[in-house]
């Protein structure tokens, strides 16, 4: 984003905004940030959901049932029955939330790892 | 008054609960030796520093606070912290005891000094707290915790975070809440988190003992260097996870600059560099 250079500002000030975002990063080093958590918002509710013992439940009982519950997009919900870690990377899922998903799907945090390590490349 | 008396930067992450709940054989195997050993030696140093309470700063996971509202930093101010369920069941601890009291004045002592914190009057902690603090304050059986703790949360996970430089800061505004409080208390005031992980695409599972080494050694002889650092640089050096590592410069600016480091490990083992460091103040 082009900064505006009014003229009240500063250069001091300028330069400490622009140091903010982290920039100048290698693609698979991504963050979560604007970006991210602007696409994720779908999929990082409904998986933060999975902290309540009663979601687990139901994601266990009838997991459509649980998806219909966070409005998720017909891709979103196909990378989550694909078990797509990288895809739901990709799509704004931290991992902060993704290691909840861990538990009810019976997904170790190293088999995760693994699937990511393997999909290669960068950004999709 | 009160003082400060030491400082504990220690790593954490879910393997050290897995670990520890596995019992005592388990943390003794050749496997995890080299991280509980000298957790060991952090516990008996604290027991004979005898310290009132802990400051723990550290970063929440999404197990207390969400995207709908994401605190810069936040504070607790409650007489007790429940232990957070992660999306597994909770861990069977008991809840934390706190210093509502403490926490209250470290509010306002932060809010004087600009540092404009959430209150938590109600705050579950994760093992951002919890993974490990057992290791060096907690007796199973009929003990229990035993030193009373407030903790503080920094936001490492929803860019823009704050600066490494505001981190250091907020450890030096710390420092002189806990100068200020009229109670005879020894503090010890602990920073969790890192160091080198990379838990997110392609490069999951990277580990870089070279520069978590090097990240410890400029803690101990020139913290002030590393609030040079900006995220984009400790996100390539300890990749995007490791940024926790600000806990410990925020703990490092809560000490006198000549604090001296003590007990100092690292291991370096599977998809973490596990780091752990204490500082001794006045010889202590």
């Amino acid at each position: 984003m082009e900064l505006t250079r009014h003229p009240e500002l500063p250069q001091e000030y300028l330069d400490r905004l622009e140091a903010v975002q982290p920039k100048n990063l290698p693609p698979e080093l991504d963050l979560f940030d604007e970006q991210t958590a602007t696409r994720g918002r779908r999929l990082n509710k409904a998986a933060y959901s999975l902290k309540d013992a009663e979601q687990r439940e139901l994601f266990a009982r009838d997991e459509d049932a649980w998806m219909d519950q966070f409005g998720l997009t017909d891709e979103e919900k196909d990378l989550m029955r694909r078990r797509d870690w990288i895809g739901l990377w990709r799509n704004g899922m931290t991992i902060y939330v993704m290691v909840k998903l861990s538990g009810v799907t019976g997904t170790a945090l190293p088999e995760i790892g693994k699937q990511m390590r393997e999909s290669g490349g960068g950004h999709g | 008054m009160a003082r400060v008396i030491g400082g504990i930067g220690a790593s954490h992450a879910p393997s050290m609960e897995h670990i520890y709940d596995a019992g005592d054989e388990v943390r003794r195997s050749d496997e995890w030796e080299p991280l509980f050993g000298p957790f060991s030696e952090v516990a008996k140093w604290l027991e004979e520093l005898q310290p009132d309470r802990l400051v723990v700063i550290y970063n929440d996971h999404m197990d207390e606070f969400f995207l709908n509202a994401y605190p810069t930093f936040a504070l607790g101010v409650a007489e007790t912290y429940p232990v957070a369920d992660e999306g597994f069941g909770a861990r069977p601890f008991p809840p934390l005891p706190g210093d509502a009291k403490l926490g209250w004045h470290v509010a306002r002592s932060l809010v004087a000094d600009e540092f404009d914190i959430t209150i938590c009057q109600e705050l579950e902690v994760d093992h951002g707290v919890i993974s490990p603090l057992p290791m060096v304050d907690f007796s199973e059986g009929d003990g229990g915790w035993k030193i009373p703790i407030v903790p503080l949360a920094v936001n490492v996970i929803l860019h823009p975070l704050p600066s490494p430089l505001r981190c250091w800061k907020l450890g030096q505004a710390l420092r002189r809440a806990i100068l200020s409080y009229p109670e005879d208390l020894g503090v010890v005031v602990v920073g969790t988190g890192g160091l080198s992980h990379q838990l997110t695409g392609p490069q999951f599972g990277r580990v870089t003992p070279d520069w978590d080494q090097e990240f410890m050694r400029l803690l101990a002889d020139d913290p002030e260097r590393l609030t040079t650092y900006k995220y984009e640089d400790l996100i390539k050096l300890g990749g995007t996870e490791s940024v926790e590592v600000v806990n410990w410069l925020a703990m490092r600016g809560s000490l006198p600059p000549d604090a001296k480091a003590v007990v100092q490990a690292y291991y370096a083992h599977r998809i973490m560099g596990y780091g752990l460091q204490t500082f001794a103040v006045d010889g202590r």
